[in-house]
């Protein structure tokens, strides 16, 4: 193991962390993930790969739905292994990326009236495209972001990793006026 | 606007680049004799209609296809959308 | 006090707010003109050109005349109508548009000047000299005619945005709107009631009983069944203001207007609401009839009157009259006089006027008196003039349809000859359909009915099924018409009241020949002030109409636009202000370059370290001077992550990226990097990076900072629209990787303490050399040999969360090399030495051909530009990149200065080049610069001129190789 130590999205040592009213924002450091991409005459993977919109967990990742013919597979707790080789063992012949530190995970989790209202607040889509099981790209804030729906009380919002604090500032900033109106 | 994204549905304009014509899928052959000619007209010349349009826009905060979209130009009224790639090699792949 | 009996005001609590200093008592319920009424206050404010004095003219959004200055400092906002500003605890308004005091106003000794203010002045009066405009008139005409003012202090509230989506939105929440909404929300489709009022009912609110039941109580029934349904949101205090294509419509909710203080909410926030259908039920405006002195305060509309009356439980004055031309008139008579108003008189101008129990005569109103309030009306009929003594006069001329919204797009109003009123007419917003008065359906009968049958049919274009639900019998007398478009008479009759325009300005413009209804507008400013002529426009055009002897359907009317009431700046900014106005990008060693004391420069969305200032160094020139000199000297490190970074893959990669860059690409080896020259298809370099062959089917190729986006959108254009046959996918990994450049003669020294048992020797790893290896202790980690710097140089690029660390561990493991972090002032001075070119030559004017890298636009190939940059304008430009040293050591070198030969005329026919970058070279000792100069290679030692006109500079320079350092390249080979 490397003696580097690794600092989070926002520069600081530990994960940012953020409860407000009835939403907490948590950054989840440890979330790896690779992109893979279908190749011509490449085998189908061995992974279930959801169709456009979808996002579906699949045994010991989750995987959604990037572009035709791509996905994101997220390694939970895998940022610190080298998830792309991973990856490219379950899907031989596809175009496999790195992708861990392409991006800022932040995590909000509450009731789901209360995500759906933040999510008025930040993202141009229709909430019936936001139900559990769903992630689109979008923006919010003038930047390019990934709006993924576990499940109905949890919401993921990934973006570039150089972009976090303006994330941040979004997220928090939309919560912290949400939890005043309630 | 809203743009109906073959994969993806109806999706607002702001997520779009826009680019132009359509007509930009049709790259000359730069190895032809006749290359200079060709790519004059290619890289210059467009119409501008008044009225339907198929011109391309891409889908930067979204999925990153490129689309054809056919468009009104007096109204704004679109057609339809199709993958830019489908339109290229004739059809859905 | 004027308060009648009865109305939806809450009698058990009391506001206080002041108007121009005066305390004043009002309760939740009232609007700011409803409070001051029922304090006898009727002089709200002056006129826009003429400072008349001006008193409240409607109880809507369509106020022409009670325009004040809301709250105080800088939460101060001007021209807002005292109709809609919902009272509050300590509101605080000032009149506005007035020198002195309201009732005093030195200013209206303009309206003894008024013949020279007519219709076209600003055209006509400030044309000589030309030079007095900007100096002298403008300036004094801004003073004057300001209306309100700013506060010019930073705006302390919030604003938000957000975004809705809905089967349906119904726009109004009076009769028809509410019983659209509660038609559609009960099929379970989702549905938006928007209304701008703080309380749902629209005209229902302002009308004696208009309903079998009382009013209140059926809209608390209708709001009760509203909470109970998930699928409806109702958004009071919500103008739609404008609608957008495909039926993506602006909102603005007044979130906390009405409160003294936001208290930690935003004021207002902008909703962008996107409906697959839309119904319009946005209620009709009443016209006046103007006749001369018609604008004095207590003259305003009889609908107001009777909303005055029966919703805020005010009147203007113990004693109205009433003017009308149908039987609104008397409708608003007999309400007020059931609430114990006098009426003086009604003034009918239809020959076979009603048997009333109050007076009733036939003629019409042909003049008032009272200067700062309304006295007296004079009535002529058949040649006789009486004056009647009143303190309000309520004017009715039958009602306009709002159908501004109907209009947005391309729909163009059409008469109605019958109605005697504009319709919105084809060609309006897809999905859009009018309903209730803004349809021409005005009884709360009609309103209701085509309501709930325009939910109905709707929804059923979307295929739900929708009931009409039971609505409860309404009053069902429609508005008649027998239009009186205007009193003629010799004094002043004001059509639009804000922006001062009489009848006889119409006149006049119609003499001068500006008879189209657009220079109609242009002429006379009708219809162009805040209130876009509510109240005016029609009235306008009916009386162009008359002038011209066309009917009113041929002559048209002019288009709306957004807003339909004015929205705030501040709201359509979104809130983002400061430093996060916009996106901003930080690299993976930003917070260690803090901790270093580093300044920072933007770069695009990019903050970058500019600069490491240590303790000792005066200013940045000393900071950027020794850093540029350790790198040349021992090893400097910087961070270069805002590289674009494109992962290219693929069993075509290679194919692909041949035609993508102008050099060839396929045939790099694996293990090894090559420079990459971009063209766009024209011909004209584009961007510059490189391209490093990781694998037989991986490449990663950079781009420069500012392209990172579009040489991607550009690549991804290439693969799915042009060569979507080729087997390649294209991913962007900027942000994954950070990646640190470390150059100097030093460098290998330092990269071996980091490296893990990789052979770093010139042998093992040469020049342009890459490879995927690990780092401190097994990092996995990409190495690439390059140079930007013209030094023996690497750029290692790790998993961007290790950046910041990796970056200590450099700094300190080369502290005895002198490793030295350098930030892009360094980087800047380091590339112009060497001669790299970079963003300033690549400014999309530039060729291959002058940046000296002719050859490198391959012929054997197709790609990207390349047929175009043969093209022989192109081949023939004679100007090429060079170095440039001024001839006195103590000169500096401008960029921008353009380039002459010694003694030749300075113009654009002798005109040889520019200069492009300069900077400070702490190696030589002086400035240096690169340039673009006509034959430059062949021109090495010439001394040319470069003039600086802005600064009236002309400084000798000579010219030399772009390469001021190591022109051979042997220091970045070793």
């Amino acid at each position: 193991m490397t003696d580097l130590t690794p600092t989070c999205a926002f520069g600081e040592p530990t994960p940012r962390t953020h409860r407000i009213g009835a939403l907490t924002l948590t950054e989840d450091a440890g979330l790896g993930l690779a992109s893979l991409a279908l190749r011509r005459d490449a085998p189908a993977p061995d992974l279930t790969l959801p169709g456009p919109g979808e996002w579906a967990a699949t045994g010991d990742v989750a995987v959604f739905w990037t572009g035709p013919g791509q996905w994101m597979v997220e390694y939970p707790g895998g940022a610190d292994r080298d998830v792309a080789a991973d990856l490219a063992l379950r899907a031989p012949g596809c175009a496999v990326t790195e992708q861990t530190d392409g991006f800022v995970c932040i995590r909000i989790t509450g009731a789901p009236p209360a995500l759906e209202a933040l999510l008025e607040r930040l993202v141009n889509l229709d909430p019936r495209r936001c139900g559990p099981g769903t992630a689109t790209r979008t923006g919010v804030h003038h930047l390019s972001v990934f709006v993924v729906r576990p499940a109905g009380d949890q919401l993921a919002i990934l973006g570039p990793r150089s972009a976090a604090q303006t994330i941040w500032h979004g997220l928090d900033l939309a919560a912290t006026r949400q939890a005043r109106v309630a | 606007m809203l743009i109906p994204h073959p994969l993806l549905g109806l999706r607002d304009a702001s997520e779009f680049t826009y680019l132009g014509d359509a007509a930009l899928l049709d790259r000359p052959d730069g190895m032809a004799p006749d290359a200079a000619a060709r790519f004059h007209d290619y890289v210059h010349l467009r119409d501008n209609p008044a009225g339907l349009h198929r011109e391309l826009w891409f889908h930067e905060q979204g999925d990153r296809s490129w689309l054809v979209v056919t468009r009104n130009t007096l109204t704004h009224e679109i057609l339809g959308a199709e993958l830019a790639r489908d339109v290229k090699t004739g059809g859905a792949a | 006090m004027s308060r009648l009996t009865g109305g939806l005001i809450d009698r058990s609590a009391a506001l206080s707010f002041t108007f121009d200093g005066r305390t004043y008592q009002g309760h939740p319920g009232d609007t700011l003109a409803s409070a001051l009424l029922a304090n006898d206050v009727r002089l709200m404010g002056r006129s826009f050109k003429y400072h008349r004095p001006r008193g409240v003219f409607s109880a809507g959004s369509e106020e022409p005349n009670a325009l004040v200055q809301l709250r105080r400092g800088a939460r101060q906002e001007p021209n807002t109508r005292a109709t809609v500003a919902e009272l509050f605890d300590g509101l605080h308004a000032t009149s506005q548009n007035r020198v002195g005091t309201l009732a005093f106003d030195l200013m209206a000794v303009n309206d003894l000047v008024a013949p020279v203010l007519a219709a076209g002045f600003y055209y006509k009066t400030f044309m000589w000299p030309r030079a007095f405009w900007e100096k002298l008139y403008e300036p004094v005409i801004r003073r004057a005619a300001g209306l309100g003012r700013l506060s010019q202090l930073p705006d302390p509230d919030a604003y938000d945005t957000g975004f809705l989506h809905a089967d349906l939105l119904v726009i109004g929440g009076g009769a028809a709107g509410l019983a659209a909404a509660l038609t559609a929300a009960r099929s379970g489709a989702r549905v938006i009631l928007a209304d701008e009022d703080f309380r749902l009912g629209g005209r229902l609110l302002a009308e004696r009983d208009p309903l079998e039941m009382p009013v209140p109580d059926w809209i608390a029934a209708l709001e009760a069944e509203f909470a109970s349904l998930p699928n409806l949101r109702v958004m009071r205090r919500t103008t739609i203001w404008g609608t957008f294509d495909h039926g993506v419509h602006g909102a603005v909710e007044r979130v906390s207007d009405h409160l003294a203080d936001p208290g930690g909410r935003v004021r207002q926030t902008l909703w962008r609401i996107t409906a697959k259908r839309t119904i319009l039920a946005s209620g009709a405006t009443e016209r006046h009839i103007p006749f001369a002195d018609n604008d004095r305060p207590g003259i305003m509309l009889s609908g107001a009157l009777r909303a005055y009356a029966n919703r805020w439980a005010v009147t203007p004055a113990a004693h109205v009259a009433i003017f009308t031309n149908s039987e609104e008139g008397h409708r608003t008579a007999r309400d007020l006089a059931a609430k114990g108003v006098g009426i003086a008189a009604v003034i009918d101008a239809r020959p076979d006027v009603p048997k009333t129990e109050y007076r009733t005569l036939h003629g019409h109103v042909t003049g008032s008196r009272g200067r700062l309030g309304l006295r007296s009306v004079q009535v002529t009929a058949a040649g006789r003039h009486e004056w009647v003594d009143c303190g309000a006069l309520g004017v009715a001329g039958g009602w306009n349809p709002n159908i501004q919204i109907a209009s947005h797009h391309r729909g163009r109003p059409v008469w109605d000859e019958a109605a005697q009123t504009f319709l919105a007419g084809p060609g309006g917003p897809v999905g859009l359909t009018v309903a209730g008065a803004a349809a021409g359906q005005g009884s709360t009968a009609q309103a209701l009915a085509s309501g709930a049958r325009a939910a109905v049919a709707a929804l059923a274009d979307l295929g739900i099924a929708a009931q009409l639900p039971a609505l409860p019998v309404a009053e069902d007398q429609a508005p008649d018409a027998t239009p009186l478009w205007h009193v003629p008479g010799k004094g002043r009759a004001w059509v639009d009241f804000q922006n001062d325009v009489t009848v006889k300005d119409i006149a006049l413009a119609h003499q001068e020949n500006m008879r189209p209804v657009e220079h109609l507008k242009r002429w006379t400013t009708l219809g162009m002030a805040t209130d876009q002529g509510k109240t005016a426009n029609v009235t306008a055009i009916a009386v162009m109409s008359e002038l011209t002897g066309q009917p009113i359907a041929a002559t048209g009317t002019t288009v709306f636009r957004p807003p339909y009431t004015p929205v705030a700046l501040s709201v359509l900014g979104g809130g983002d202000t400061g430093p996060q106005f916009r996106p901003r990008r930080l690299t993976p060693t930003h917070s260690w370059a803090e901790a270093q004391g580093a300044a920072f420069t933007e770069v695009g969305p990019w903050m970058r370290a500019q600069y490491f200032p240590r303790p000792g160094e005066a200013t940045w020139r000393d900071s950027v001077d020794r850093e540029v000199l350790a790198v040349r000297a021992g090893v400097g490190v910087c961070d270069v992550t805002t590289l674009g970074k494109i992962d290219v893959q693929g069993a075509d990669a290679g194919a692909f990226l041949d035609r993508v860059y102008a050099n060839a690409m396929a045939s790099l080896k694996v293990g090894m990097v090559r420079y990459g020259l971009m063209l766009r298809e024209d011909g004209f370099v584009w961007d510059d990076g490189t391209c490093a062959r990781l694998a037989e089917t991986q490449y990663v190729v950079t781009t420069t900072t500012a392209n990172a986006g579009t040489i991607y959108r550009h690549m991804e254009f290439c693969r799915q629209c042009l060569w979507p046959d080729l087997d390649v996918q294209l991913i962007s990994t900027t942000d994954a990787w950070a990646q640190l450049a470390v150059a100097g003669p030093r460098a290998r020294d330092l990269m071996s303490r980091i490296v893990d048992g990789v052979d770093l020797s010139n042998a093992g790893f040469p020049f342009m050399a890459c490879a995927s290896l690990t780092v401190c202790g097994g990092l996995r980690a990409r190495l690439f040999r390059i140079s930007f710097s013209g030094e023996l140089a690497y750029e290692i690029a790790v998993p961007a969360r290790h950046g910041a660390a990796l970056m200590a561990r450099l700094v300190e493991a080369g502290a005895d090399l002198g490793a030295t972090p350098y930030g892009t002032e360094a980087l800047g001075v380091l590339r112009i030495e060497k001669g790299h070119a970079a963003g300033n030559e690549l400014n999309g004017q530039t060729t291959a051909q002058m940046l000296g890298l002719g050859r490198m636009v391959n012929p054997k190939k197709d790609s990207i530009g390349a047929v175009m940059s043969r093209r022989a304008g192109m081949v023939a430009d004679r100007r090429v990149l060079v170095g440039l040293v001024p001839v006195d050591p103590a000169h500096s070198v401008v960029a921008g200065s353009h380039l002459f030969a010694e003694g030749a005329v300075q113009d654009t026919d002798h005109d040889q080049g520019w200069i492009t970058s300069a900077c400070h070279s702490p190696h030589l000792g002086s400035a240096i610069g690169l340039g673009f100069l006509e034959d430059g290679a062949a021109r090495m030692g010439e001394v040319i001129i470069a003039a600086n006109p802005l600064q009236g500079q002309q400084t000798a320079l000579r010219v030399t190789s772009p390469h001021f350092i190591d022109p051979d390249g042997g220091r970045l080979r070793d």
